[in-house]
């Protein structure tokens, strides 16, 4: 095998744009925890739940999907509200165990009821987007679609974090909760507004897996724990930490995939990510949101 | 005795009288139920790519049976369900709670093969009777000798086998090409039912002395398969023999399209290959003229080569599916799940209590190695004859086979073995489907 041929370019492009479907996925788990101080580990589970939103409302209410999908964003967003107020807020000032628990029976919870209302069946919404064709290099416009949300989705995050007077109250509590409070924020209002964002974030997610994957109730075994790594990888927080290890991550997968098996790939990621934790605990990037 | 004894004396008497006139009704009533322990996967990825249908069908023979007074007309099944939820580790646990919670007498279903090998081991070691309805791997018999678990399914080794030689015998008549000349590649997921698959694939493949250009197995919650389709297209494979579940399999055709694979054939290997009405709402006219290789879906064989009145069984399982569903088409999961369990309740049961006294271990093992049902004698057509101690497959149906289907405009026929075929294969793909070489 040469060590350099056109099918590895291949690999490499859609490493890059599987990257951004992981990217996008981690921001709202990092900014979660960035301000909360919360790791939902029900995150892939909200995303499910907005695929299920724009199914519903597409397939079977017959919506236009340029309608229904945005529907997820404000769903979704909703749900990271209710998921704060009813299950995170209670429980905040308590050990971070009880969150990570109460958390980890949300995402039980959801996967149950999507199989109570929706049964285990695999759905479809049955779109297939165009393909751009360069000569023998195909790319999937639906991938291409995620890659360009997830850097847009990155950019407005930042523009909205440092140029609002909301996004300066959010890196205020990020960096300090306790002395926000003491100076009179309301750090109840900046959490339900993150958890909203984060929400809407994986609401954005849902459109775009939507188009790329099968809808069922445990989609979150596949992506919840690459997530979860790509974000204690790239620092927990660290919003552009994140979202450069997403696209590290993806590359080890998807070249350690074309020159190995897509099993050993998986085997180098995990292995690398134990590696840096040894050596950088805190992640490859320092957090900072 | 003085009064107060006197009346204690009587109060016991009483008290004991009606717990005996109590508890005796329950006590002849339990005597004449059945309990099996049913184990599926309700929940989790398996459950939608053939479970559930499994299941059902299980639950209509029951039903069935039940409703002309249980078996030999007195014997009520009463079925005490179990959820995998698509794990090895919750099967081991339900199936420790069915046998000693709530004390069934016979372990059945199991459709996952990851589920099937380690709870073969364990429950024949517990000497507890284990009927497997659907899972295929050949890992749960081979050299195990085991006594008390049987399958009338077909397995692993014969679904490798079953393409293989379908290719070889259509590769001159349909591609121009000798059998040794097909460049194949084989993927799978990587559990014992994909390896297994995989494996019977590779050894037919050498065995018509074909070329395997690529191989490769992956997880079935994989969240991508991009960089294997690449090296498939580098490959150059005329025909792909793939091996899945669900998400994995509409993950790969996804991506394959996307990515611009081509090839002259696609055979897959049951699970989610087996769910046809998923795939049409997936893919569309995408997914015609694809194979697939399963035990067959009853519905497609011609009732009058099966043993008189198996026809009727088959139309009102069939009837009872669509019913309880409201599905178009009846995939071969639910045959399986209903087949086999049906054969336990009039075949093996009956015997058990009529010839060896009772449905204990050993009397449903007895009673199963006497099995001797001829081709022809079940809905999905094989007959059933277990291998008996000793041999390499102890316990494994010697009769069972499986049948090679085609979808095309979403239906499905029977493409191999020619005896049973009511389409003549398609292949190459044609040009209209968005796979075909060119």
């Amino acid at each position: 095998m040469a060590l350099f041929d056109f099918f590895l370019l291949e690999a490499i492009i859609n490493g890059i744009l599987f990257g951004g479907v992981l990217a996008l996925l981690a921001l709202g788990l990092n900014l979660v925890f960035g301000v909360v101080d919360v790791i939902w580990i029900a995150y892939a589970e909200l995303v499910m739940s907005g695929m299920y939103i724009i199914y519903t409302l597409h397939i079977t209410w017959g919506w236009p999907l340029l309608l229904a999908a945005p529907m997820a964003i404000v769903g979704v967003g909703l749900m990271g509200l209710v998921v704060h107020r009813l299950i995170i807020a209670p429980i905040l000032d308590t050990p971070p165990i009880n969150q990570l628990l109460a958390t980890g029976g949300l995402l039980f919870f959801l996967q149950n009821f999507a199989t109570l209302i929706f049964g285990a069946d695999f759905r479809n919404i049955g779109l297939s987007l165009p393909i751009l064709q360069i000569f023998e290099l195909y790319i999937s416009f639906s991938r291409l679609l995620s890659f360009g949300a997830a850097v847009l989705g990155m950019i407005g995050l930042y523009l909205f974090l440092s140029r609002t007077y909301i996004g300066t109250a959010i890196r205020a509590v990020a960096q300090d909760r306790e002395i926000m409070s003491l100076m009179g924020v309301n750090t109840k209002k900046v959490y339900l507004i993150t958890s909203a964002l984060a929400g809407a974030m994986a609401g954005l997610a849902a459109i775009l897996l939507v188009l790329q994957q099968d809808v069922h109730p445990f989609i979150g075994f596949s992506f919840g724990p690459i997530t979860f790594m790509i974000c204690v990888m790239g620092g927990l927080g660290n919003l552009i930490g994140g979202f450069f290890a997403a696209f590290i991550i993806s590359q080890i997968i998807s070249i350690g995939s074309f020159y190995g098996s897509t099993e050993l790939s998986y085997v180098i990621a995990f292995v690398l990510f134990i590696i840096v934790m040894f050596i950088r605990p805190q992640g490859i990037f320092k957090r900072n949101t | 005795m003085n009064n107060l004894s006197k009346q204690f004396f009587r109060l016991g008497s009483v008290t004991l009288l009606g717990a005996l006139l109590a508890v005796t009704p329950f006590t002849t009533f339990a005597a004449k139920e059945i309990r099996i322990g049913i184990i599926y996967d309700l929940t989790g990825p398996l459950a939608g790519a053939g479970s559930v249908p499994a299941s059902i069908g299980t639950q209509i023979a029951i039903d069935m049976v039940n409703e002309k007074g249980g078996v030999l007309g007195k014997y009520k099944i009463v079925p005490i369900k179990g959820d995998a939820q698509s794990k090895p580790d919750v099967a081991i646990n339900e199936a420790e709670r069915l046998i000693n919670l709530e004390k069934v007498d016979i372990l059945a279903g199991i459709y996952s093969s990851a589920q099937a090998v380690p709870l073969s081991g364990k429950l024949n070691a517990m000497k507890k009777f284990f009927w497997i309805n659907v899972a295929i791997s050949s890992a749960v018999f081979k050299n195990k000798n085991l006594r008390y678990v049987f399958r009338a399914q077909v397995h692993s080794d014969q679904f490798g086998q079953t393409s293989l030689d379908f290719l070889a015998e259509y590769a001159q008549k349909k591609l121009g090409m000798k059998p040794s000349d097909i460049r194949v590649a084989i993927i799978h997921e990587d559990g014992p039912y994909g390896s297994g698959v995989a494996s019977s694939n590779k050894i037919g493949a050498l065995s018509y002395g074909m070329k395997i250009v690529h191989e490769e197995g992956y997880s079935l919650t994989t969240p991508d398969l991009s960089s294997m389709v690449i090296k498939l297209k580098r490959a150059r494979p005329d025909v792909i023999l793939h091996t899945g579940y669900n998400p994995d399999i509409t993950l790969f055709l996804r991506q394959a399209k996307e990515l611009g694979l081509r090839f002259k054939v696609l055979i897959g290997h049951g699970a989610g290959y087996g769910q046809i009405d998923k795939l049409v709402e997936a893919f569309g006219t995408d997914v015609d003229y694809i194979f697939n290789v399963d035990p067959v879906a009853a519905q497609l064989l011609d009732a009058k080569t099966l043993k008189p009145g198996i026809g009727d069984l088959t139309k009102e399982m069939v009837r009872r599916y669509k019913k309880i569903t409201g599905a178009k088409e009846v995939p071969p999961h639910t045959s399986m799940g209903f087949n086999h369990t049906w054969v336990l309740l009039n075949n093996v049961i009956p015997v058990a209590i009529q010839k060896y006294g009772g449905f204990d271990s050993e009397s449903l093992r007895k009673a199963a190695l006497d099995l001797d049902i001829p081709v022809g004698g079940t809905i999905q057509g094989y007959g059933i004859k277990f291998a008996r101690p000793g041999h390499k497959m102890a316990g494994q149906n010697l009769r069972a086979s499986p049948v090679v289907m085609q979808y095309v405009g979403g239906k499905t026929y029977i493409a191999y073995p020619t005896a049973l075929q009511n389409i003549d294969p398609v292949l190459p793909l044609p040009a209209s489907s968005p796979y075909a070489a060119r």
